[in-house]
C-alpha cells in the first residue's frame, strides 16, 4: 500500500464523524494556540534584550569584577548581626550584603592584572550622577550620565562613537530637542553638569561626537569617554583620594577566544570574574530562554490534556471500525498498515490543529503588537511584544505533531493487533 | 491446490477447551468447486479460516500449492491471501460511504498497485459482475443483491486462484441469491478459479461438483453435488 492510499483513507477516516473529529482538534487547537502565543512572548523579549545590548559592540573587550563572598547570615539563614560601619547594599538577588567589599582600588586592579598578556588598555569602571546637560545656551535637558570604556563602540545614528578624551555621546530624543537635525551637533560642545558632594554645581564642558542608535540604555543615557567619567567621579566623591569603583573593564589585544579564557582563568584565581559581552549577552538570553521554556509547558499541559482527547477519539474509532478492521487485514493488510493508517489519523487531527493554533496565535499576536504601539509602546521604542519566527513556528508544529502521535500509538497498537476472524464477527 | 493434513483447531477460554475441527484431511484441486456443509458449530467455518490461512491450527497442516503455510510469516501470508485468494462474506462487510469503486479496489490499493492497473482491474472486475454503471454510486445506496455483487468484484479484482464465499447467498432472497450463486459459478466455469464455499444451503451445495458434509469438527461425508438429497 503507498504512503498517499494511507494518507487518503485517514483523511476520509477523519471526515467520519465531523463533529467527533472537529472537537478533538479544536482541543489541539487551544493547547497550539496557546503554545505559539507564549514563544511568541518569549522570542519577543529575546529579540527586544539582544537588540538593546547589541547597540554596544565590542569582542575584545573583558568586564571585571571582585568575586563576592557571600556574609554569614545572607541567603536566609537568620537575622544577620549589626556591624558599626558596615555599608548596607544588595546583591543581584536582593540579599544584603557589604557592598564596600566588592570596591576595588587601582593597585589592586594593577595586583589582579599583573601577567595577564596581550593587554591593550584597562579602565576602570566609574559610576557617575549627571544633572543636566545643555548646547548653546538653550534650554537644560536632565541627563543621565554613563560611561563607555575603551575597546567598546557605540551604535550611531549621526556621527561616531567615543574615539578620545572630553567626548560625549546623546540620546537621540535628547539630540532632537537640542536640533531638530541632529547631524548639526556634531563637534558641538555640549556643558555637563554635575553635583559635588556638597551640593554645589559643577560644569564640565564635552564635544558631542554622536547620536546614539534607539534602545533600552541608549534612549535615556548619555555616555562620557573614561577620562571625563574619572574627573566626574573623583569630584563627586566625599573622601579625598577615593579612586575605587565597582568593576573595570579590560580590552584585550586580540579577540583570540584562547586569549580571553587565559585571561579569564588568571583573574578568576585572583577572586574576580571576568566576562565580555558576549558571555553577559549569552546570560540574558539563556535566562530568557528558560523563562520561555518556563511558560511553554504551561501550553505544553493544554496540550497533554488535549491529546487524550485524540487517545478517546481513536479508542472509539478503533471500535466501530472493528470489522472494517478484519476485514482489511482478511484481504492481507499487514499490521504496520493498520498502524499507520490510525497513527496518521492521529498526527492529522494533530496537524490540522496546530495550523489553525499557530495561524490563529500569529493573527492574534500581530493584533496585539499593533494596539500596544499606538498605545503604550513609546517609551519602549523597539519593542514588540509578539515576535514570530520560522523555526519557532515549525517547532511548534512539529511538537504538537509529535505529541499528536505519541497519543496515537496506543489505539494505533490495539487496531494492529486485532484478530481478523474476531474483527469480522464483532457486533 | 489447498491441502488440510490431519487439521485440529482447538479455542481455549476460561480453560475450557473446545474442539473445533479434529484430525480433518481435505485437498481441494485447483479449478474445483467444493461446498463445505453443516450444522452451525460442525466446524466448516474453523475449516475455511485455516484453509484461507486467516487462522493458524492447532496441530495439523495447510499446504498451498505445496508450500506448509506454517513456514511462511505473517507478512508472506498477508501477501498469499492478497494475491492469491479472494473472499465473499454473508455480511458483505461494504464501506458503506465509499463508492462501489474504491470498495472494489482495496485489495488492489493494500498490495500497492499502480493506479492504471487499478482501474483497468477494477473495470473488468465490475464488468463481470455487472456494475460498471454504478461504480461511481454509494456503497450504502445499493440493494442487497448488488451489495453481494460489489463483494464479487472486489473478491475477483487481485485475479486470485481461490475464491472463499462464507454463506454468499445467507442474506439474500432466492432470485438474487440464484443470481449470484450463478455469478460465482461461471467464474469457476469460466475463469477456472477455485471456489471454496461455506453454507448451509443445500441447494447450493448441489451445485457445487463436491460437497464436504461436517459434524462436530470432522468430516462426514463427501458427495457429488447432484447426489445430495
Amino acid at each position: 500500500m503507498r504512503f498517499w492510499d494511507l494518507l487518503r483513507i485517514a483523511n476520509r477516516n477523519l471526515f467520519r464523524n465531523k463533529l467527533r473529529t472537529f472537537l478533538t482538534v479544536a482541543a489541539i487547537f487551544v493547547g497550539s494556540f496557546t503554545l505559539t502565543m507564549t514563544n511568541g512572548i518569549g522570542d519577543g523579549m529575546r529579540s527586544y534584550v539582544e537588540s538593546q545590548i547589541k547597540n554596544f559592540e565590542s569582542d575584545s573587550v573583558l568586564m571585571v569584577r571582585r568575586k563576592i563572598e557571600r556574609p554569614e547570615g545572607a541567603g536566609g539563614s537568620g537575622p544577620r548581626e549589626y556591624k558599626e560601619n558596615e555599608l548596607n547594599g544588595e546583591d543581584d538577588d536582593g540579599e544584603p550584603f557589604d557592598r564596600t567589599s566588592a570596591l576595588v582600588t587601582v593597585p589592586q586592579m594593577d595586583t589582579a592584572l599583573n601577567g595577564v598578556t596581550n593587554v591593550k588598555s584597562v579602565t576602570p569602571r566609574y559610576s557617575i550622577a549627571g544633572e543636566y546637560i545643555t548646547v548653546d545656551g538653550q534650554k537644560k535637558y536632565r541627563a543621565e550620565l554613563g560611561m563607555l570604556s575603551q575597546g567598546i563602540t557605540q551604535k550611531t545614528e549621526a556621527g561616531s562613537t567615543i574615539t578620545g578624551d572630553g567626548q560625549i555621546v546623546i540620546p537621540i530624543g535628547l539630540a532632537r530637542a537640542l536640533d531638530e537635525k541632529i547631524e548639526n551637533l556634531i563637534g558641538k560642545t555640549a556643558t555637563v553638569a554635575y553635583k559635588d558632594p556638597t551640593d554645589q554645581l559643577k560644569t564640565v564642558p564635552v564635544k558631542i561626537v554622536g547620536v546614539a542608535t534607539k534602545g533600552f540604555m541608549t534612549n535615556t543615557s548619555s555616555f562620557v569617554d573614561a577620562a571625563t567619567a574619572k574627573l566626574i567621579h573623583l569630584d563627586q566623591k566625599h573622601e579625598e583620594g577615593f579612586d575605587k569603583f565597582y568593576a573595570f573593564s579590560v580590552q584585550l589585544e586580540s579577540a583570540d577566544p584562547a586569549k580571553i579564557d587565559d585571561a579569564k582563568s588568571l583573574l578568576e584565581s585572583r577572586g574576580f570574574t571576568a566576562e565580555t559581552m558576549a558571555d553577559n549577552q549569552k546570560r540574558t538570553s539563556d535566562a530568557l530562554g528558560i523563562f520561555k521554556i518556563g511558560m511553554s509547558l504551561i501550553a505544553l499541559i493544554a496540550l497533554l490534556a488535549a491529546s487524550f482527547g485524540i487517545i478517546n477519539t481513536l479508542v472509539i474509532a478503533v471500535l466501530e471500525r472493528t470489522k472494517e478492521i478484519g476485514l482489511q487485514k482478511a484481504l492481507g493488510m499487514g499490521r504496520g498498515k493498520i498502524f499507520a493508517i490510525f497513527s496518521l489519523e492521529s498526527v492529522l487531527i494533530g496537524f490540522w490543529g496546530a495550523v489553525l493554533g499557530t495561524v490563529a496565535g500569529i493573527v492574534v499576536g500581530l493584533i496585539v503588537n499593533k494596539v500596544l504601539v499606538t498605545s503604550y509602546a513609546e517609551s519602549f521604542e523597539g519593542f514588540t511584544l509578539f515576535v514570530f519566527t520560522l523555526p519557532s513556528i515549525a517547532i511548534v508544529m512539529a511538537l504538537v505533531c509529535g505529541i499528536a502521535f505519541v497519543a496515537g500509538v496506543m489505539p494505533a497498537i490495539r487496531a494492529s493487533r486485532l484478530n481478523p476472524i474476531e474483527s469480522l464477527r464483532y457486533e | 491446490m489447498l491441502e488440510a493434513i490431519n487439521l485440529s483447531k482447538t479455542y481455549s477460554s476460561d480453560g475450557v477447551d473446545y474442539e473445533a475441527l479434529r484430525s480433518v484431511d481435505l485437498r481441494v484441486e485447483a479449478g474445483d468447486c467444493v461446498a463445505i456443509v453443516g450444522k452451525s458449530g460442525s466446524g466448516k467455518s474453523t475449516l475455511m479460516h485455516l484453509l484461507a490461512c486467516l487462522d493458524a491450527p492447532t496441530s495439523g497442516s495447510v499446504h498451498i500449492d505445496s508450500i506448509d503455510t506454517a513456514e511462511l510469516t505473517e507478512k508472506e501470508k498477508n501477501l498469499l491471501r492478497n494475491e492469491k485468494f479472494g473472499f465473499v462474506f454473508q455480511q458483505f462487510f461494504l464501506n458503506g460511504r465509499e463508492t462501489v469503486y474504491e470498495n472494489v479496489v482495496l485489495p488492489m490499493r493494500i498490495r500497492g498497485a499502480t493506479a492504471s492497473q487499478t482501474s483497468a482491474d477494477a473495470a473488468s472486475a465490475l464488468e463481470a459482475v455487472g456494475l460498471t454503471d454504478k461504480a461511481l454510486k454509494k456503497a450504502k445506496d445499493l440493494s442487497g443483491g448488488e451489495k453481494q455483487r460489489v463483494c464479487i468484484a472486489r473478491a475477483l479484482v487481485g485475479k486470485p486462484q481461490v475464491i472463499f464465499a462464507d454463506e454468499p447467498t445467507g442474506n439474500l432472497d432466492s432470485t438474487t441469491g440464484a443470481a449470484v450463486e450463478n455469478m460465482l459459478f461461471s467464474l469457476n466455469r469460466d475463469k477456472g478459479i477455485t471456489l471454496v464455499i461455506v453454507t448451509h444451503d443445500d441447494e447450493l451445495a448441489r451445485r457445487c461438483d463436491r460437497v464436504i458434509e461436517m459434524k462436530d469438527g470432522r468430516i462426514v461425508s463427501e458427495k457429488r453435488g447432484e447426489d445430495v438429497i
